[in-house]
């Protein structure tokens, strides 16, 4: 048995905490700028959640979020965003249907199937219109879709108008639902897009020549190697995407006729529909204080739906990236 | 036990080459769909979109799925489908987005001239034709709005990304999470912060400082993310080198990680930028749009582009539009050239000749 030498020098203790003045400055900094990311949030839920206290204790939560109605001028007033948010989530869900099969298809085309050059121009073009201000969408839907789209919807009701979905009492195509989610799935798509094409480019391409290898063909590796593999990651993309169409404003308030009274439950021809920021914009210009406080309570129940959604997101994706959280 | 040899399927055979014969097929059964396609567009009078829909689209299908079934057997057809859908949804939007590049360009470029980007807006009424009034006072007023909102956000944001990269603290999971979520907050509700906290307060009237405070929270999740990202492709040898050198964590990471990750961090500067230059409704609801130049982001009117477009938009007229066009041209150039920058300043820089990529 080896016999501890009793003139060892004292067993040291490894530090890894900063020592000197200037580290504890440096990792006091970066710390600090973290936390202001968890004090801005809550900042903002505190702030949006006071001014808009007193709209849910006078309307009641439920039938602020559930009703119908805004009516500020009568006394009192009635402030329900039931057709707003309602009418949110059918153009959020209108655009993703469109964009989903459409960035899909355009992220495969520009990893898989185009030449080099073309796909290196596509990749700019894509996340260059990733970065067009919805501004410019909102003016582009407005002014040159919008007719092409009432159009479109005519034909369609004229077709299919013995179908409730398609049906349509205005004999006014513009302005409706059907083209929101369009102009919402223009905005999205090169969002969808471009996460779709990294998460398509960071697969192995071993697990590609493998199947390839194994007999299969571009439909049933896409089909069983391709999506199987990026599946969660193209899911995380899609509602970053749908959380992006929630929350979009300027361009919607362009396109789509808000209806305060009625929920529009699917006719997405109908001229009548309705979205949560979009009423805030509508109704903040002339906003009495009671009018403010119901917009902001109305902002606070978007802030959370698409705090909801975009946290289901993050999870998803860093789920689906693990290259990500090293 | 059945010992049978499976027969090879058709597809299986990528050695052979394709012949003549095949590719005339392919050819053939690529065009013929479009020309009927076409004739019904133009000589059957059909509509455009109805004819690429329910003529072009089947006959596709069936004519690619037929050349797919000779060539390769019954595997080949969901392939052809494959190929079939994956061109059409790609093509029908790249029309779309390409359209809307177009038509910025298109009617932008009627509304520009040189008196449009330098002249203000003083005496111009909405009918106003275009020789006179431009952008000029909206540029000022987007620069400095998204400049302050730079000037506070980039600190805040590259030491986030310090911290998530640099730190082993406890919560970077946390707020990585949480920048997650930053980022999805809708722009109108970070308008309306700003709004509630500063205005309604009484902290101050409606002025250009506000906006950039309402651009914060938008434009500090993108440089975080990616000032985070570009540090972690920094090696650890280098870090290590130099702290095994005897480097303090700050000189460390001020000499020798930070000079690696510059160009990254650059870009991260960039793509905040341009995620808030074309913000509009958080500055509507917290910047009063004025007609004069302004310097004063204090107080006062400021006007800025994006608010500029909407408010030209709501106007309604021909000109007021037209107005509205030529202001999202010089945007759009905006957001191409942050973007473009960001790109070069990114561009993979390599001293050895790049390790040619296996083609698929």
């Amino acid at each position: 048995m080896a016999q501890t030498p009793t003139d060892a020098p004292e067993r040291r203790t490894l530090r890894v905490k900063p020592t000197t003045i200037e580290d504890k400055l440096f990792f006091g900094i970066s710390t600090a700028a973290a936390y202001s990311s968890v004090v801005l949030l809550i900042l903002i839920l505190v702030f949006l959640g006071i001014r808009a206290l007193p709209t849910f204790e006078e309307q009641g939560i439920i039938e602020f979020v559930f009703g119908s109605g805004w009516v500020a001028i009568e006394e009192p007033p009635t402030f329900s965003i039931g057709p707003m948010l309602w009418g949110s989530v059918l153009v959020a869900f209108i655009g993703v249907g469109l964009a989903v099969p459409m960035a899909i298809s355009l992220a495969y085309f520009i990893e898989f199937m185009a030449p080099k050059r073309l796909a290196r121009a596509a990749t700019l073009l894509v996340d260059l219109l990733a970065a067009i201000p919805s501004v410019i969408i909102g003016l582009w839907g407005l002014t040159v879709f919008s007719p092409v789209g009432a159009h479109w919807g005519q034909m369609l009701h004229n077709a299919l108008g013995f179908i409730p979905i398609f049906d349509n009492t205005a004999e006014n195509f513009l302005r409706t639902p059907f083209i929101a989610g369009f102009v919402v799935a223009v905005m999205i798509v090169p969002i969808i897009a471009s996460v779709t094409r990294e998460i398509f480019s960071r697969i192995d391409d071993d697990l590609i020549k493998a199947s390839v290898a194994l007999g299969a063909n571009r439909e049933s590796t896409f089909r069983k190697v391709i999506l199987p593999v990026s599946a969660s990651g193209i899911v995380g993309g899609v509602l970053l995407g749908l959380g992006r169409a929630l929350g979009e404003t300027v361009a919607i308030f362009f396109v789509l006729n808000l209806i305060y009274d009625d929920v529009n439950w699917f006719n997405i021809l109908e001229p009548e529909g309705g979205a949560i920021a979009s009423l805030i914009l509508a109704k903040f210009g002339e906003a009495s204080e009671t009018e403010i406080s119901a917009l902001l309570a109305a902002g606070v129940v978007l802030f959370i739906l698409t705090l909801f959604i975009n946290t289901i997101a993050s999870f998803i994706v860093a789920k689906a990236q693990p290259w990500n959280n090293r | 036990m059945n010992l049978e040899p499976v027969a090879r399927p058709k597809s299986a055979e990528p050695w052979k080459k394709t012949t003549a014969n095949a590719r005339n097929l392919q050819i053939i059964a690529s065009l013929v769909p479009s020309g009927v396609a076409a004739a019904a567009w133009l000589l059957g009078g059909m509509d455009l979109i109805v004819s690429i829909l329910f003529v072009l689209l089947p006959l596709q299908l069936l004519a690619i799925g037929l050349v797919g079934l000779i060539l390769k057997g019954k595997r080949g057809v969901p392939d052809a489908a494959l190929v079939v859908m994956t061109f059409f949804f790609g093509t029908f939007v790249m029309v779309l987005l390409l359209s809307v590049l177009w038509s910025v360009v298109e009617a932008g470029f009627s509304a520009l001239s040189p008196q449009f980007i330098f002249q203000n807006n003083v005496y111009v009424t909405p009918t106003t034709g275009l020789e006179i009034g431009g952008v000029g006072h909206a540029i000022i007023g987007t620069l400095l709005v998204v400049g302050l909102t730079t000037l506070i956000t980039v600190p805040l944001g590259v030491a986030t990304g310090v911290y998530l990269t640099e730190t082993r603290g406890k919560s970077r999971g946390l707020i990585r999470v949480l920048l997650q979520a930053i980022a999805g907050l809708p722009s109108v509700v970070a308008g309306l912060f700003v709004y509630s906290m500063l205005i309604v307060t009484g902290v101050s009237a409606f002025a250009g400082w506000l906006g950039s405070m309402a651009l914060v929270p938008l434009m500090l999740p993108t440089v975080a993310r990616v000032t985070e990202e570009s540090l972690r492709l920094v090696p650890q040898e280098l870090r290590n080198g130099a702290l095994g050198l005897g480097a303090p964590s700050w000189r460390a990471f001020l000499m020798v990680t930070l000079p690696a990750a510059k160009s990254g961090v650059v870009t991260a500067i960039l793509l905040g930028v341009a995620r808030v230059i074309g913000e509009t409704a958080p500055l509507i609801t917290t910047t009063f749009a004025a007609a004069n130049t302004s310097f004063n982001i204090l107080e006062g009117g400021l006007a800025t582009m994006p608010t500029y477009i909407y408010n030209y938009i709501s106007l309604g007229f021909d000109t007021s539009i037209s107005r509205a066009w030529g202001a999202a041209l010089v945007l759009l150039i905006l957001v191409g050239v942050l973007f473009g920058s960001a790109r070069y300043i990114s561009r993979p820089k390599s001293l050895t000749p790049k390790k040619k990529k296996v083609k698929r």
